[in-house]
């Protein structure tokens, strides 16, 4: 039974990484209509950042910090310059993200080698607690918590802020926003910095678990893609139950069918998208 | 014309393989074409179809020896896998459509991936000892190779021309403009959608197993998506609009990624950025690029180039606001 | 002679709405903005299910069909907002409308243009529309009267029974007004009409009957010239209806 307990807390962790990542990919989508198919970058190059860093500054904490600006800058510079061209040609952007996505990976390669590397378990948390006959990773737990800390934070903006509204209306109807007289071009360009910061908060999180590698970026992407088909685009409610359930799936899945850890989490999909073929909590016309 | 017909007898032979494999993959970089210039979709899972096909060859292989019926599994086993995701897929829209395709593929990577060893080789691929044999004596030398699977393409590349301009495929293109207004029309959209994309995951399967008598190896990165992206690589930049623009990426795509990983192991980097220049100057890829030199020299009068007139247009489909969402 | 009836229960915006078109009638519907028109077009187009009610065609339930299974059975539509297919030319719009009524739909070798008759009955059309001349053109390069048109020539193509409307003559300078009212006289008597419009002067050029759609429910209906002198219509438009042009 403690066996499944923290296969469970396993589960919700890596869950929680994803949501992180997630959450950008689909209130981007959902917003702006762009699917970013680099945005497993930010989760990526934010932990290859954060490696960086921490070879001059040795606090886990800061590294992850500077690593969360930098990719949101980099991020708001990439929509900048590269995506708002295409606003209204979406199938360009979704190219464009792709050939990104490709020369991302080699620049990683370039910059930092492509051997799997990854970050130290910052020390605070580096022990294990027992609860019971439970033995369980702190750090797991922190992920766990900084996650749901973070699902309040959306909560919070989304029902009692100007720029929650905005947003959920947004993803309603855009052009209706925009003839609204607010600025949509501030709030895309924020919306995408915030998206590309908290994948990068993830990545940082996460490489203490997962590790990092060049092309971590593409696994990434897939599953964050299944999380938001899954829960719906333009919804972070959406994002964090789906990438809870894709997490604890894929989790529980490699520890008790290890053959089939990947296909359970497609079919959990496919299932969904058969009752629900706009995802769990989308609703911007996905049917055709 | 003349060149291709005689390349084998005076190239070296790794030019000649070289072109051989090109003509492969042409084959399955214009299957991808097809849906995304004629029906609209845009697929990030089409090498599903592509490794269905080599897999079922390679693993039947060990069986069935009668090359017809491998060919024929093949091509079915990845026509069937078509219908049924095509069938599921196409209740959801543009970019979710997009996404599924994606993780369809990755969920057979994953399983060819993990599957057991004896049956598929597992992440490290099977070794196939097969011999292609069409009734007329094994053919496994480089020249034969070389006709057989130029045979293979200029089939494929008919086969695609009849439904291009066959009434079925003048409908599948009304679909892809204006899919409520051709249901307004009359149409069952549907029926003719999973049409085109099973016939263009049949013939993503044919080059499959054709692949597998070429390449005597397959892997499950023949099944995912990075090797879907690389078709929808080719196919942007060799020209979406058209029939031919594909097998013209195909090549452009094989030539670089062979020369340029000669001189440095990023060749990935450069082909992005090749891509992404492509996309940034939002052409019809190289047929375009053709078709305006070749404009620049010879005014063709109102419809008569042998393309019908609304490809030139046609760069990249379907970016109209909100198409895919 | 029945040919077409809807009965309707959709609370909010049609509450139980019923009219009958007769063959060969010209029933025009008119009615105030947010009268509920559109709505009602839609649900016997079959773009929209109703919630309450049903649709008859010649006595055959097609409520529940889908709209594309209506053409087969006689009922062509077009869009108020023009729907044409842009990156194709006006005769391969109609060459496309023609075909999904004919057997060789679903063939897939012999080259379309290859087909005679399809030649044959896409130059009717396009003459009998006046854009014969302009049949090369490709639909993006139309003007907006050339447009709407095509979308009227798009839902002859299929020979209906009953050819719905929706504002066709809308935006459309008083030339072109013109020009499709008398293609709309000029349609054969077997084939009934059933229009929404807000111009009046079209309305009355070829209205056999009207029905007057106010706040989801039906007004009244009848003949134009009864309509004409009915107070309560007058009122509506007066004080806060359509003007004459949408």
């Amino acid at each position: 039974m403690s066996a499944l307990a923290v296969q469970v807390m396993t589960g919700l962790a890596y869950g929680m990484l994803l949501f992180m990542i997630s959450i950008g990919l689909s209130i981007i989508f959902g917003l702006m209509g762009v699917l970013n198919l680099a945005h497993g970058a930010f989760f990526v190059v934010g932990a290859y950042v954060a490696l960086s860093v921490l070879r001059g500054v040795h606090s886990f904490w800061v590294a992850a910090l500077l690593s969360v600006l930098v990719m949101a800058t980099v991020g708001l510079i990439m929509e900048r310059t590269l995506l708002a061209r295409f606003y209204g040609d979406e199938l360009s952007q979704v190219l464009l993200t792709f050939g990104l996505a490709f020369i991302i990976a080699d620049v990683i390669k370039m910059i930092w080698g492509a051997r799997l590397q990854s970050l130290p378990t910052p020390s605070a948390f580096d022990f294990s607690f027992s609860f019971g006959s439970v033995v369980f990773p702190t750090y797991r737990l922190l992920v766990i918590v900084v996650g749901i800390l973070l699902a309040m934070l959306l909560w919070y903006l989304e029902r009692h802020t100007r720029m929650g509204a905005i947003i959920r209306a947004g993803v309603d109807d855009r052009e209706m926003v925009s003839a609204l007289g607010i600025n949509v071009t501030l709030v895309f360009a924020a919306v995408f910095a915030f998206g590309a910061g908290l994948g990068a908060l993830g990545g940082v999180l996460g490489a203490p678990i997962l590790g990092m590698y060049p092309d971590m970026g593409f696994d990434i992407l897939v599953l964050s893609l299944i999380v938001v088909v899954l829960g719906g685009l333009g919804t972070w409610k959406g994002a964090l139950v789906g990438a809870v359930l894709v997490g604890m799936i894929d989790i529980l899945g490699q520890a008790y069918f290890p053959s089939l850890a990947r296909v359970l989490v497609f079919l959990l999909m496919a299932f969904v998208l058969l009752i629900r073929p706009a995802g769990l909590f989308g609703r911007r016309g996905a049917v055709s | 014309m003349l060149l291709m017909l005689s390349l084998p007898l005076f190239a070296p032979s790794s030019i000649t393989g070289l072109v051989t494999e090109i003509f492969i993959l042409a084959l399955f970089a214009m299957s991808l074409g097809l849906i995304m210039g004629y029906a609209g979709l845009v697929s990030l899972g089409h090498a599903a179809f592509f490794g269905a096909g080599a897999y079922t060859v390679a693993i039947l292989s060990q069986h069935v020896s009668n090359a017809y019926v491998l060919l024929a599994s093949a091509t079915l086993v990845a026509a069937g896998l078509a219908a049924v995701s095509g069938a599921l897929f196409f209740r959801s829209a543009g970019a979710y459509f997009l996404m599924l395709t994606l993780a369809f593929a990755q969920v057979l990577s994953s399983a060819a991936s993990q599957a057991p060893s004896s049956l598929t080789g597992g992440s490290d691929g099977l070794n196939v000892t097969v011999a292609l044999n069409l009734g007329f004596g094994e053919i496994n030398s480089q020249t034969g190779l070389y006709y057989t699977m130029g045979g293979a393409f200029l089939i494929g590349y008919v086969l695609l021309r009849l439904f291009v301009s066959s009434p079925a495929g003048m409908i599948t293109r009304g679909i892809m403009d204006n899919e409520l207004r051709m249901r307004a029309l009359g149409y069952r959209t549907l029926d003719y959608k999973l049409f085109a994309y099973t016939l263009a995951g049949a013939l993503a399967g044919f080059a499959g197993a054709m692949y597998t008598y070429f390449n005597l190896y397959v892997t499950p990165d023949f099944l995912g998506w990075i090797f879907s992206g690389e078709a929808l690589i080719m196919v942007i930049v060799g020209g979406a609009g058209t029939l031919l623009g594909p097998a013209l990426g195909a090549a452009f795509f094989t030539i670089l990624q062979n020369y340029v990983s000669f001189y440095t192991d990023y060749w990935a980097l450069v082909m992005g950025v090749v891509f992404v220049l492509f996309v940034l100057l939002g052409r019809g890829g190289i047929v375009h690029i053709f078709r305006s030199l070749w404009g620049m020299f010879f005014r063709t009068g109102p419809g008569g180039s042998a393309e019908p007139q609304n490809a030139d247009d046609r760069t990249i489909p379907s970016a109209r606001k909100g198409e895919m969402s | 002679m029945e040919n077409l009836n809807k009965a309707f229960g959709r609370l909010r915006v049609l509450n139980g709405v019923s009219l009958t078109v007769q063959r060969g009638q010209r029933h025009v519907l008119i009615g105030p903005n947010g009268a509920g028109k559109t709505t009602a077009f839609q649900c016997i187009a079959g773009l929209m299910r109703p919630d309450g009610g049903t649709i008859l065609l010649e006595d055959k339930d097609v409520s529940t069909l889908p709209v594309h299974a209506r053409v087969s059975l006689g009922m062509a539509c077009t869009f108020q907002k023009t729907s044409l297919l842009d990156g194709l030319t006006v005769a391969e719009n109609v060459q496309l409308a023609v075909t999904a009524l004919k057997p060789y739909r679903f063939r897939v070798w012999k080259p379309l243009s290859r087909h005679g008759d399809l030649r044959q009955d896409t130059r009717e059309i396009l003459q009998a529309c006046g854009l014969w001349d302009r049949r090369d053109q490709r639909v993006n390069r139309l003007s907006y009267g050339e447009q709407r048109t095509l979308e009227i020539a798009l839902a002859l193509a299929s020979k209906p029974k009953v050819l719905l409307l929706d504002e066709p003559t809308s935006g459309m300078s008083p030339a072109e007004t013109a020009q499709t009212t008398a293609l709309l006289r000029r349609l054969p008597r077997s084939m009934a009409l059933l229009v929404i419009e807000h111009d009046m002067d079209v309305v009355f050029s070829i209205a056999d009957y009207i029905t007057v759609l106010h706040h989801g429910e039906v007004l009244v209906s009848g003949p134009p010239d009864q309509i004409r002198a009915n107070e309560r219509v007058k009122e509506i438009y007066l004080s806060g209806g359509a003007g004459p042009r949408a």
